[in-house]
Protein backbone atom coordinates (compact mmCIF):
# COMPACT_ATOMS: atom_id res chain seq x y z
CA UNK A 1 0.00 0.00 0.00
CA UNK A 2 2.71 2.39 1.04
CA UNK A 3 4.79 1.72 -2.07
CA UNK A 4 1.78 2.34 -4.27
CA UNK A 5 1.28 5.72 -2.65
CA UNK A 6 4.85 6.91 -3.33
CA UNK A 7 4.63 5.70 -6.91
CA UNK A 8 1.52 7.77 -7.38
CA UNK A 9 3.09 10.89 -5.95
CA UNK A 10 6.21 10.56 -8.11
CA UNK A 11 3.97 10.18 -11.14
CA UNK A 12 2.50 13.61 -10.56
CA UNK A 13 5.81 15.22 -9.62
CA UNK A 14 7.68 13.61 -12.50
CA UNK A 15 5.73 15.52 -15.09
CA UNK A 16 6.22 18.79 -13.27
CA UNK A 17 10.01 18.28 -13.36
CA UNK A 18 10.18 18.17 -17.15
CA UNK A 19 7.37 20.65 -17.73
CA UNK A 20 9.38 23.92 -17.60
CA UNK A 21 12.01 22.73 -20.08
CA UNK A 22 9.38 21.16 -22.30
CA UNK A 23 7.20 24.25 -22.43
CA UNK A 24 10.24 26.44 -23.09
CA UNK A 25 11.69 24.35 -25.91
CA UNK A 26 8.37 23.53 -27.55
CA UNK A 27 7.12 27.08 -27.07
CA UNK A 28 10.00 28.71 -28.91
CA UNK A 29 11.23 26.04 -31.31
CA UNK A 30 7.98 24.42 -32.40
CA UNK A 31 6.37 27.82 -32.65
CA UNK A 32 9.14 28.83 -35.08
CA UNK A 33 8.74 25.64 -37.08
CA UNK A 34 4.97 26.01 -37.48
CA UNK A 35 5.30 29.70 -38.27
CA UNK A 36 7.90 28.90 -40.95
CA UNK A 37 5.74 26.13 -42.35
CA UNK A 38 2.81 28.51 -42.69
CA UNK A 39 5.04 31.20 -44.21
CA UNK A 40 6.36 28.75 -46.80
CA UNK A 41 2.97 28.65 -48.53
CA UNK A 42 2.86 32.45 -48.92
CA UNK A 43 4.33 35.08 -51.16
CA UNK A 44 5.16 37.86 -48.71
CA UNK A 45 7.90 40.49 -48.33
CA UNK A 46 7.40 41.00 -44.58
CA UNK A 47 5.99 44.54 -44.80
CA UNK A 48 3.08 44.35 -47.22
CA UNK A 49 -0.25 43.88 -45.42
CA UNK A 50 -1.28 41.55 -48.26
CA UNK A 51 -0.01 37.97 -48.02
CA UNK A 52 -0.76 35.94 -51.12
CA UNK A 53 -1.20 32.20 -50.68
CA UNK A 54 0.74 30.29 -53.31
CA UNK A 55 0.39 26.69 -52.12
CA UNK A 56 3.43 24.55 -52.78
CA UNK A 57 4.88 26.69 -55.56
CA UNK A 58 7.74 27.92 -53.30
CA UNK A 59 8.81 24.30 -52.92
CA UNK A 60 8.50 23.65 -56.65
CA UNK A 61 10.63 26.74 -57.29
CA UNK A 62 13.45 25.36 -55.11
CA UNK A 63 13.73 22.17 -57.14
CA UNK A 64 14.38 24.21 -60.28
CA UNK A 65 16.79 26.60 -58.54
CA UNK A 66 20.37 25.76 -59.47
CA UNK A 67 21.75 27.76 -56.50
CA UNK A 68 19.71 25.54 -54.15
CA UNK A 69 21.34 22.46 -55.73
CA UNK A 70 24.75 24.14 -55.57
CA UNK A 71 24.20 24.68 -51.82
CA UNK A 72 23.23 21.01 -51.38
CA UNK A 73 26.31 19.81 -53.31
CA UNK A 74 28.55 22.10 -51.27
CA UNK A 75 27.03 20.77 -48.03
CA UNK A 76 27.63 17.13 -49.04
CA UNK A 77 31.24 17.76 -50.13
CA UNK A 78 31.84 19.83 -46.99
CA UNK A 79 30.44 17.11 -44.71
CA UNK A 80 32.40 14.23 -46.26
CA UNK A 81 35.76 15.99 -46.28
CA UNK A 82 35.53 17.76 -42.92
CA UNK A 83 34.17 14.61 -41.24
CA UNK A 84 37.05 12.43 -42.43
CA UNK A 85 39.90 14.91 -41.92
CA UNK A 86 38.72 16.48 -38.68
CA UNK A 87 37.98 13.18 -36.94
CA UNK A 88 41.16 11.49 -38.16
CA UNK A 89 43.16 14.40 -36.80
CA UNK A 90 41.20 14.42 -33.53
CA UNK A 91 41.74 10.69 -33.17
CA UNK A 92 45.49 10.94 -33.86
CA UNK A 93 45.92 13.84 -31.43
CA UNK A 94 44.03 11.90 -28.75
CA UNK A 95 46.17 8.79 -29.29
CA UNK A 96 49.44 10.75 -29.20
CA UNK A 97 48.43 12.73 -26.12
CA UNK A 98 47.54 9.48 -24.33
CA UNK A 99 51.20 8.52 -24.80
CA UNK A 100 53.94 10.05 -22.72
CA UNK A 101 55.02 13.16 -24.63
CA UNK A 102 56.55 16.48 -23.64
CA UNK A 103 54.31 19.52 -23.03
CA UNK A 104 50.95 17.73 -23.39
CA UNK A 105 48.94 20.67 -22.02
CA UNK A 106 50.41 23.13 -24.53
CA UNK A 107 49.43 20.89 -27.46
CA UNK A 108 46.00 20.17 -25.98
CA UNK A 109 45.29 23.88 -25.57
CA UNK A 110 46.50 24.79 -29.07
CA UNK A 111 44.14 22.24 -30.59
CA UNK A 112 41.20 23.19 -28.40
CA UNK A 113 41.50 27.00 -28.38
CA UNK A 114 40.19 27.31 -31.99
CA UNK A 115 36.96 25.65 -30.81
CA UNK A 116 36.29 28.31 -28.19
CA UNK A 117 37.07 31.44 -30.24
CA UNK A 118 34.05 32.78 -32.12
CA UNK A 119 34.12 32.37 -35.92
CA UNK A 120 33.05 36.03 -35.98
CA UNK A 121 36.25 36.98 -34.15
CA UNK A 122 38.45 34.87 -36.42
CA UNK A 123 36.84 35.89 -39.73
CA UNK A 124 39.00 39.02 -40.30
CA UNK A 125 42.09 36.98 -39.42
CA UNK A 126 41.30 34.34 -42.04
CA UNK A 127 40.47 36.93 -44.67
CA UNK A 128 43.94 38.39 -44.09
CA UNK A 129 45.75 35.05 -43.81
CA UNK A 130 44.43 33.84 -47.17
CA UNK A 131 45.01 37.14 -48.97
CA UNK A 132 48.18 38.37 -50.75
CA UNK A 133 48.83 40.64 -47.71
CA UNK A 134 48.87 37.73 -45.26
CA UNK A 135 51.48 35.65 -43.50
CA UNK A 136 51.24 32.67 -45.89
CA UNK A 137 52.19 34.94 -48.80
CA UNK A 138 55.20 36.18 -46.83
CA UNK A 139 56.30 32.59 -46.18
CA UNK A 140 55.86 31.60 -49.84
CA UNK A 141 57.75 34.71 -50.96
CA UNK A 142 60.61 33.98 -48.58
CA UNK A 143 60.86 30.46 -50.06
CA UNK A 144 60.62 31.89 -53.62
CA UNK A 145 57.77 29.53 -54.49
CA UNK A 146 56.13 31.98 -56.88
CA UNK A 147 52.64 31.22 -55.55
CA UNK A 148 50.08 34.00 -55.19
CA UNK A 149 47.69 33.50 -52.28
CA UNK A 150 44.23 34.59 -53.46
CA UNK A 151 42.38 31.35 -52.87
CA UNK A 152 39.28 32.91 -51.29
CA UNK A 153 38.62 34.94 -54.45
CA UNK A 154 38.91 31.89 -56.68
CA UNK A 155 35.65 29.90 -57.06
CA UNK A 156 37.69 26.70 -57.54
CA UNK A 157 39.53 26.92 -54.21
CA UNK A 158 37.27 29.01 -51.93
CA UNK A 159 35.20 26.04 -50.67
CA UNK A 160 38.36 24.09 -49.97
CA UNK A 161 39.74 26.95 -47.85
CA UNK A 162 36.47 27.19 -45.89
CA UNK A 163 36.68 23.46 -45.18
CA UNK A 164 40.21 23.92 -43.87
CA UNK A 165 38.97 26.70 -41.59
CA UNK A 166 36.12 24.50 -40.33
CA UNK A 167 38.56 21.66 -39.65
CA UNK A 168 40.82 24.10 -37.80
CA UNK A 169 37.89 25.17 -35.68
CA UNK A 170 36.30 21.81 -34.83
CA UNK A 171 39.21 19.36 -34.47
CA UNK A 172 39.27 20.32 -30.77
CA UNK A 173 35.79 18.86 -30.30
CA UNK A 174 36.70 15.55 -31.99
CA UNK A 175 39.93 15.46 -30.03
CA UNK A 176 38.36 15.98 -26.62
CA UNK A 177 35.64 13.36 -27.22
CA UNK A 178 38.11 10.75 -28.51
CA UNK A 179 40.48 11.61 -25.68
CA UNK A 180 37.72 10.95 -23.14
CA UNK A 181 36.67 7.73 -24.90
CA UNK A 182 40.24 6.40 -24.94
CA UNK A 183 40.68 6.91 -21.22
CA UNK A 184 37.81 4.45 -20.68
CA UNK A 185 39.30 1.63 -22.77
CA UNK A 186 40.34 -1.37 -20.73
CA UNK A 187 44.14 -1.32 -20.47
CA UNK A 188 44.32 -5.11 -20.26
CA UNK A 189 42.74 -5.47 -23.69
CA UNK A 190 45.52 -3.36 -25.19
CA UNK A 191 48.15 -5.30 -23.25
CA UNK A 192 46.75 -8.57 -24.55
CA UNK A 193 46.92 -7.35 -28.14
CA UNK A 194 50.53 -6.29 -27.59
CA UNK A 195 51.41 -9.71 -26.16
CA UNK A 196 49.92 -11.27 -29.30
CA UNK A 197 52.49 -9.28 -31.23
CA UNK A 198 50.32 -6.44 -32.55
CA UNK A 199 52.31 -3.27 -33.26
CA UNK A 200 51.25 0.29 -32.45
CA UNK A 201 49.32 0.88 -35.65
CA UNK A 202 47.56 -2.49 -35.60
CA UNK A 203 46.54 -1.95 -31.98
CA UNK A 204 45.26 1.52 -32.84
CA UNK A 205 43.29 0.29 -35.84
CA UNK A 206 42.01 -3.05 -34.50
CA UNK A 207 41.48 -2.29 -30.80
CA UNK A 208 41.33 1.43 -30.08
CA UNK A 209 39.27 2.62 -33.07
CA UNK A 210 36.50 -0.02 -32.70
CA UNK A 211 36.29 0.80 -28.99
CA UNK A 212 35.67 4.46 -29.86
CA UNK A 213 32.81 3.57 -32.20
CA UNK A 214 30.17 5.27 -30.05
CA UNK A 215 32.15 8.49 -30.20
CA UNK A 216 32.61 8.24 -33.97
CA UNK A 217 28.86 7.83 -34.43
CA UNK A 218 28.07 10.77 -32.13
CA UNK A 219 30.56 12.84 -34.13
CA UNK A 220 28.95 11.70 -37.39
CA UNK A 221 25.55 12.85 -36.15
CA UNK A 222 26.90 16.18 -34.93
CA UNK A 223 28.76 16.48 -38.26
CA UNK A 224 25.67 15.92 -40.43
CA UNK A 225 23.60 18.41 -38.45
CA UNK A 226 26.54 20.82 -38.25
CA UNK A 227 27.16 20.70 -42.02
CA UNK A 228 23.50 21.45 -42.70
CA UNK A 229 23.55 24.31 -40.17
CA UNK A 230 26.78 25.84 -41.56
CA UNK A 231 26.39 29.59 -41.59
CA UNK A 232 28.94 31.69 -39.69
CA UNK A 233 32.10 30.66 -41.55
CA UNK A 234 30.87 31.09 -45.17
CA UNK A 235 28.76 34.14 -44.34
CA UNK A 236 31.54 36.00 -42.55
CA UNK A 237 34.48 35.01 -44.74
CA UNK A 238 33.13 34.80 -48.30
CA UNK A 239 29.39 35.71 -47.95
CA UNK A 240 28.71 32.59 -50.02
CA UNK A 241 30.77 33.81 -52.98
CA UNK A 242 32.52 34.11 -55.29
CA UNK A 243 29.62 33.37 -57.62
CA UNK A 244 27.86 31.08 -55.06
CA UNK A 245 30.95 28.80 -54.91
CA UNK A 246 30.64 28.66 -51.11
CA UNK A 247 26.85 28.93 -50.84
CA UNK A 248 25.27 26.79 -48.11
CA UNK A 249 21.60 26.36 -47.28
CA UNK A 250 21.97 28.68 -44.27
CA UNK A 251 23.59 31.49 -46.23
CA UNK A 252 21.12 31.09 -49.10
CA UNK A 253 18.12 31.21 -46.75
CA UNK A 254 19.60 34.33 -45.18
CA UNK A 255 20.19 35.88 -48.60
CA UNK A 256 16.63 35.13 -49.77
CA UNK A 257 14.80 35.89 -46.53
CA UNK A 258 16.65 38.70 -44.79
CA UNK A 259 18.50 40.43 -47.64
CA UNK A 260 15.95 40.14 -50.45
CA UNK A 261 12.74 39.81 -48.38
CA UNK A 262 11.50 36.73 -50.23
CA UNK A 263 10.12 35.42 -46.95
CA UNK A 264 7.93 32.70 -48.42
CA UNK A 265 10.71 31.23 -50.52
CA UNK A 266 13.21 31.43 -47.65
CA UNK A 267 10.68 29.64 -45.41
CA UNK A 268 10.21 26.84 -47.97
CA UNK A 269 14.00 26.42 -48.13
CA UNK A 270 14.04 26.37 -44.30
CA UNK A 271 11.44 23.61 -44.13
CA UNK A 272 13.47 21.53 -46.59
CA UNK A 273 16.61 22.17 -44.56
CA UNK A 274 14.86 21.01 -41.40
CA UNK A 275 13.59 17.84 -43.11
CA UNK A 276 17.12 17.10 -44.35
CA UNK A 277 18.54 17.63 -40.85
CA UNK A 278 15.98 15.28 -39.25
CA UNK A 279 16.58 12.63 -41.95
CA UNK A 280 20.35 12.95 -41.47
CA UNK A 281 20.03 12.51 -37.71
CA UNK A 282 17.69 9.51 -38.10
CA UNK A 283 20.00 7.84 -40.64
CA UNK A 284 23.10 8.15 -38.44
CA UNK A 285 21.06 6.92 -35.49
CA UNK A 286 19.86 3.93 -37.52
CA UNK A 287 23.43 3.16 -38.65
CA UNK A 288 24.29 3.05 -34.96
CA UNK A 289 21.47 0.67 -34.01
CA UNK A 290 21.89 -1.53 -37.11
CA UNK A 291 25.51 -2.26 -36.30
CA UNK A 292 24.98 -3.33 -32.73
CA UNK B 1 47.99 4.67 -26.61
CA UNK B 2 51.36 4.17 -28.26
CA UNK B 3 53.94 1.94 -26.68
CA UNK B 4 57.32 3.44 -27.35
CA UNK B 5 60.60 2.23 -25.93
CA UNK B 6 63.48 3.60 -28.00
CA UNK B 7 64.54 7.23 -27.61
CA UNK B 8 64.64 7.61 -31.37
CA UNK B 9 60.95 6.76 -31.70
CA UNK B 10 60.09 9.07 -28.80
CA UNK B 11 61.74 11.92 -30.65
CA UNK B 12 59.93 11.04 -33.87
CA UNK B 13 56.56 11.01 -32.11
CA UNK B 14 57.31 14.37 -30.52
CA UNK B 15 58.20 15.84 -33.93
CA UNK B 16 55.04 14.42 -35.53
CA UNK B 17 52.97 16.01 -32.75
CA UNK B 18 54.72 19.34 -33.27
CA UNK B 19 54.16 19.26 -37.05
CA UNK B 20 50.48 18.44 -36.55
CA UNK B 21 50.02 21.26 -34.05
CA UNK B 22 51.73 24.02 -36.06
CA UNK B 23 48.79 24.56 -38.48
CA UNK B 24 46.56 25.17 -35.43
CA UNK B 25 48.89 27.90 -34.22
CA UNK B 26 49.29 29.71 -37.57
CA UNK B 27 45.97 31.64 -37.53
CA UNK B 28 46.59 32.64 -33.91
CA UNK B 29 50.07 33.88 -34.80
CA UNK B 30 48.63 35.76 -37.78
CA UNK B 31 46.08 37.38 -35.47
CA UNK B 32 48.69 38.63 -33.01
CA UNK B 33 51.27 39.66 -35.66
CA UNK B 34 48.60 41.38 -37.73
CA UNK B 35 47.36 43.33 -34.73
CA UNK B 36 50.88 44.67 -34.14
CA UNK B 37 51.38 45.81 -37.75
CA UNK B 38 51.61 49.49 -38.70
CA UNK B 39 51.55 51.48 -35.47
CA UNK B 40 52.24 48.47 -33.22
CA UNK B 41 50.77 48.55 -29.70
CA UNK B 42 49.12 51.89 -30.48
CA UNK B 43 46.53 49.83 -32.38
CA UNK B 44 45.33 48.44 -29.07
CA UNK B 45 45.20 51.91 -27.56
CA UNK B 46 43.16 53.19 -30.53
CA UNK B 47 40.71 50.31 -30.14
CA UNK B 48 40.43 50.81 -26.38
CA UNK B 49 40.04 54.61 -26.74
CA UNK B 50 36.86 54.21 -28.77
CA UNK B 51 35.34 53.26 -25.41
CA UNK B 52 32.98 50.66 -26.87
CA UNK B 53 34.91 47.51 -25.92
CA UNK B 54 33.74 47.37 -22.27
CA UNK B 55 30.12 47.96 -23.33
CA UNK B 56 30.18 45.08 -25.83
CA UNK B 57 31.80 42.85 -23.23
CA UNK B 58 29.21 43.75 -20.61
CA UNK B 59 26.41 42.93 -23.05
CA UNK B 60 27.93 39.55 -23.93
CA UNK B 61 28.29 38.79 -20.22
CA UNK B 62 24.66 39.66 -19.47
CA UNK B 63 23.44 37.51 -22.36
CA UNK B 64 25.69 34.54 -21.50
CA UNK B 65 24.71 34.71 -17.83
CA UNK B 66 21.01 34.76 -18.75
CA UNK B 67 21.37 31.80 -21.10
CA UNK B 68 23.44 29.82 -18.59
CA UNK B 69 20.90 30.33 -15.78
CA UNK B 70 17.99 29.18 -17.96
CA UNK B 71 19.88 26.23 -19.45
CA UNK B 72 21.25 25.13 -16.07
CA UNK B 73 17.91 25.13 -14.26
CA UNK B 74 15.92 23.54 -17.08
CA UNK B 75 18.51 20.90 -18.02
CA UNK B 76 19.06 19.84 -14.40
CA UNK B 77 15.37 19.47 -13.58
CA UNK B 78 14.44 17.87 -16.91
CA UNK B 79 17.50 15.57 -16.90
CA UNK B 80 16.42 14.32 -13.45
CA UNK B 81 12.81 13.89 -14.55
CA UNK B 82 13.69 12.01 -17.73
CA UNK B 83 16.26 9.76 -16.04
CA UNK B 84 14.66 8.92 -12.71
CA UNK B 85 10.95 9.72 -12.46
CA UNK B 86 7.82 8.02 -13.76
CA UNK B 87 6.16 10.11 -16.43
CA UNK B 88 3.35 9.01 -18.70
CA UNK B 89 4.52 9.19 -22.33
CA UNK B 90 8.07 10.05 -21.28
CA UNK B 91 9.65 8.80 -24.53
CA UNK B 92 7.33 10.96 -26.63
CA UNK B 93 8.26 14.11 -24.70
CA UNK B 94 11.94 13.22 -24.88
CA UNK B 95 11.85 12.69 -28.64
CA UNK B 96 9.99 15.95 -29.14
CA UNK B 97 12.84 17.72 -27.38
CA UNK B 98 15.50 15.76 -29.29
CA UNK B 99 14.03 16.68 -32.68
CA UNK B 100 14.69 20.30 -31.73
CA UNK B 101 18.39 19.38 -31.66
CA UNK B 102 18.39 19.38 -35.45
CA UNK B 103 16.90 22.87 -35.83
CA UNK B 104 19.20 25.27 -37.69
CA UNK B 105 18.98 28.71 -36.09
CA UNK B 106 18.51 30.45 -39.44
CA UNK B 107 14.98 28.97 -39.51
CA UNK B 108 14.04 30.89 -36.38
CA UNK B 109 15.01 34.30 -37.72
CA UNK B 110 11.83 35.36 -39.51
CA UNK B 111 9.32 33.93 -37.00
CA UNK B 112 11.13 35.46 -34.06
CA UNK B 113 11.79 38.76 -35.85
CA UNK B 114 8.08 39.27 -36.51
CA UNK B 115 6.98 37.97 -33.09
CA UNK B 116 9.50 39.96 -31.06
CA UNK B 117 8.47 43.15 -32.79
CA UNK B 118 4.84 42.45 -31.97
CA UNK B 119 5.68 41.71 -28.30
CA UNK B 120 8.02 44.74 -28.02
CA UNK B 121 10.91 42.40 -27.17
CA UNK B 122 12.89 43.51 -30.21
CA UNK B 123 16.23 45.15 -29.30
CA UNK B 124 16.11 43.78 -25.73
CA UNK B 125 18.46 41.15 -24.28
CA UNK B 126 15.49 38.77 -23.95
CA UNK B 127 15.26 38.61 -27.76
CA UNK B 128 18.68 36.93 -27.79
CA UNK B 129 18.64 35.06 -24.45
CA UNK B 130 15.35 33.18 -25.03
CA UNK B 131 16.11 31.66 -28.47
CA UNK B 132 19.73 30.91 -27.57
CA UNK B 133 18.65 29.03 -24.45
CA UNK B 134 15.98 27.14 -26.40
CA UNK B 135 18.54 26.11 -29.03
CA UNK B 136 21.04 24.88 -26.43
CA UNK B 137 18.61 23.05 -24.17
CA UNK B 138 17.94 19.86 -26.19
CA UNK B 139 21.61 18.85 -26.24
CA UNK B 140 22.18 19.80 -22.60
CA UNK B 141 19.08 17.87 -21.48
CA UNK B 142 20.48 14.86 -23.36
CA UNK B 143 23.82 15.19 -21.52
CA UNK B 144 22.13 15.63 -18.13
CA UNK B 145 19.74 12.72 -18.65
CA UNK B 146 22.56 10.38 -19.68
CA UNK B 147 24.58 11.36 -16.64
CA UNK B 148 21.65 11.09 -14.22
CA UNK B 149 20.78 7.61 -15.55
CA UNK B 150 24.12 6.32 -14.26
CA UNK B 151 23.33 7.38 -10.67
CA UNK B 152 22.35 4.21 -8.76
CA UNK B 153 18.67 3.96 -7.82
CA UNK B 154 19.69 2.61 -4.40
CA UNK B 155 20.88 6.08 -3.40
CA UNK B 156 17.48 7.50 -4.16
CA UNK B 157 15.69 4.61 -2.45
CA UNK B 158 17.76 5.24 0.66
CA UNK B 159 16.81 8.89 0.64
CA UNK B 160 13.16 7.98 0.12
CA UNK B 161 13.19 5.57 3.09
CA UNK B 162 14.62 8.39 5.18
CA UNK B 163 11.46 10.28 4.27
CA UNK B 164 12.93 12.69 1.73
CA UNK B 165 10.55 14.27 -0.76
CA UNK B 166 11.39 14.31 -4.47
CA UNK B 167 12.52 17.93 -4.15
CA UNK B 168 14.83 17.06 -1.27
CA UNK B 169 16.19 14.09 -3.20
CA UNK B 170 16.97 16.36 -6.13
CA UNK B 171 18.59 18.95 -3.90
CA UNK B 172 20.65 16.69 -1.61
CA UNK B 173 21.34 13.63 -3.81
CA UNK B 174 21.16 14.57 -7.47
CA UNK B 175 22.61 18.09 -7.56
CA UNK B 176 25.82 17.28 -5.64
CA UNK B 177 26.42 14.16 -7.75
CA UNK B 178 25.86 15.91 -11.09
CA UNK B 179 28.56 18.54 -10.60
CA UNK B 180 30.88 17.14 -13.33
CA UNK B 181 28.23 17.21 -16.04
CA UNK B 182 26.86 20.51 -14.74
CA UNK B 183 30.26 22.15 -15.23
CA UNK B 184 30.45 20.79 -18.79
CA UNK B 185 26.98 22.14 -19.47
CA UNK B 186 27.97 25.56 -18.12
CA UNK B 187 31.19 25.71 -20.17
CA UNK B 188 29.54 24.53 -23.41
CA UNK B 189 26.65 26.95 -22.94
CA UNK B 190 29.08 29.76 -22.21
CA UNK B 191 31.11 29.08 -25.38
CA UNK B 192 28.01 28.84 -27.55
CA UNK B 193 26.25 31.92 -26.22
CA UNK B 194 29.40 34.05 -26.06
CA UNK B 195 30.21 33.11 -29.69
CA UNK B 196 26.69 33.53 -31.07
CA UNK B 197 26.60 35.89 -33.99
CA UNK B 198 23.35 35.67 -35.93
CA UNK B 199 20.84 36.38 -33.14
CA UNK B 200 22.65 39.48 -31.79
CA UNK B 201 23.21 40.70 -35.37
CA UNK B 202 19.49 40.69 -36.12
CA UNK B 203 17.76 41.24 -32.80
CA UNK B 204 20.01 43.88 -31.21
CA UNK B 205 20.00 46.95 -33.40
CA UNK B 206 21.29 49.75 -31.19
CA UNK B 207 25.09 49.90 -30.71
CA UNK B 208 24.91 50.08 -26.90
CA UNK B 209 23.15 46.68 -26.88
CA UNK B 210 25.52 44.74 -29.15
CA UNK B 211 27.86 41.87 -28.32
CA UNK B 212 31.59 41.07 -28.75
CA UNK B 213 30.99 39.00 -31.88
CA UNK B 214 29.81 42.19 -33.60
CA UNK B 215 32.98 44.13 -32.64
CA UNK B 216 34.94 43.31 -35.84
CA UNK B 217 32.09 44.74 -37.90
CA UNK B 218 31.89 47.83 -35.73
CA UNK B 219 35.60 48.46 -36.23
CA UNK B 220 35.35 47.82 -39.94
CA UNK B 221 32.96 50.78 -39.97
CA UNK B 222 35.08 52.82 -37.58
CA UNK B 223 38.56 52.28 -39.06
CA UNK B 224 37.43 51.48 -42.64
CA UNK B 225 40.23 49.36 -43.98
CA UNK B 226 42.79 49.53 -41.19
CA UNK B 227 43.14 45.74 -40.73
CA UNK B 228 45.61 46.11 -37.86
CA UNK B 229 43.05 47.70 -35.55
CA UNK B 230 40.36 45.21 -36.51
CA UNK B 231 42.77 42.42 -35.54
CA UNK B 232 43.69 44.19 -32.30
CA UNK B 233 39.97 44.13 -31.49
CA UNK B 234 39.88 40.42 -32.35
CA UNK B 235 42.75 39.72 -29.93
CA UNK B 236 41.02 41.68 -27.16
CA UNK B 237 37.86 39.63 -27.74
CA UNK B 238 39.65 36.29 -27.74
CA UNK B 239 41.77 36.78 -24.59
CA UNK B 240 38.98 36.48 -21.97
CA UNK B 241 37.64 33.35 -23.67
CA UNK B 242 41.05 31.73 -23.61
CA UNK B 243 41.56 32.63 -19.94
CA UNK B 244 38.17 31.18 -18.94
CA UNK B 245 38.93 28.00 -20.88
CA UNK B 246 42.34 27.59 -19.24
CA UNK B 247 40.79 28.06 -15.79
CA UNK B 248 38.04 25.50 -16.39
CA UNK B 249 40.00 23.07 -18.56
CA UNK B 250 40.25 20.27 -15.95
CA UNK B 251 36.54 20.39 -15.00
CA UNK B 252 35.54 20.48 -18.60
CA UNK B 253 37.49 17.37 -19.57
CA UNK B 254 36.16 15.48 -16.57
CA UNK B 255 32.58 16.35 -17.47
CA UNK B 256 33.02 15.42 -21.11
CA UNK B 257 34.32 11.97 -20.27
CA UNK B 258 31.57 11.48 -17.71
CA UNK B 259 28.55 12.60 -19.66
CA UNK B 260 29.06 12.87 -23.37
CA UNK B 261 29.89 9.29 -24.08
CA UNK B 262 26.97 7.22 -22.96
Amino acid sequence: MKKNKTMKSTKINGFLWILPAFVFVVGIIYYSIFYTFNLSTLDWNGLDPIQTSVGVSNYAKAFGDHIFWKAITNTVVYFIITFIVQNSLGFIFAAILHTEVKLPTVHKCLVFIPTIIAPATMAPVFRLLFSPQGMLQDIFDALHLGITVNWLANPKTALFILMMIAIWEFTGMSFILYYAAMSQIDKEMIEAARLDGAGNFRTLWNIVLPNCKGTTISLAMLGVIGALKTFDIPYLITTGGPNHATEFLGTYIYRQGIRQSHLGYAAALSVMLLILAICGALLTNRANKGDE
Amino acid sequence: MFEIRSTKNKVILQIVLLLLTIPYAIPLIQMVLGSLGGTGLANYKAVWDTGVVPTYFRNSMIISAGVIILVYIFSMTAGFGFAKLHILGKEVFFWMILVALTLPEVIMLTPLFVTFQRLHLFNTFFAVILPLAALQLPFMILLARNFDSSIPNELMEAARIDGASVTKMFWYVILPLTKPIASSIVVLTLINSWNSYLMPLLFLQSPEMQTVTLLPQYFQGEFTNDQTKILAAAVLTAIPEIIIYLLMQKNFEKGMSAGALK
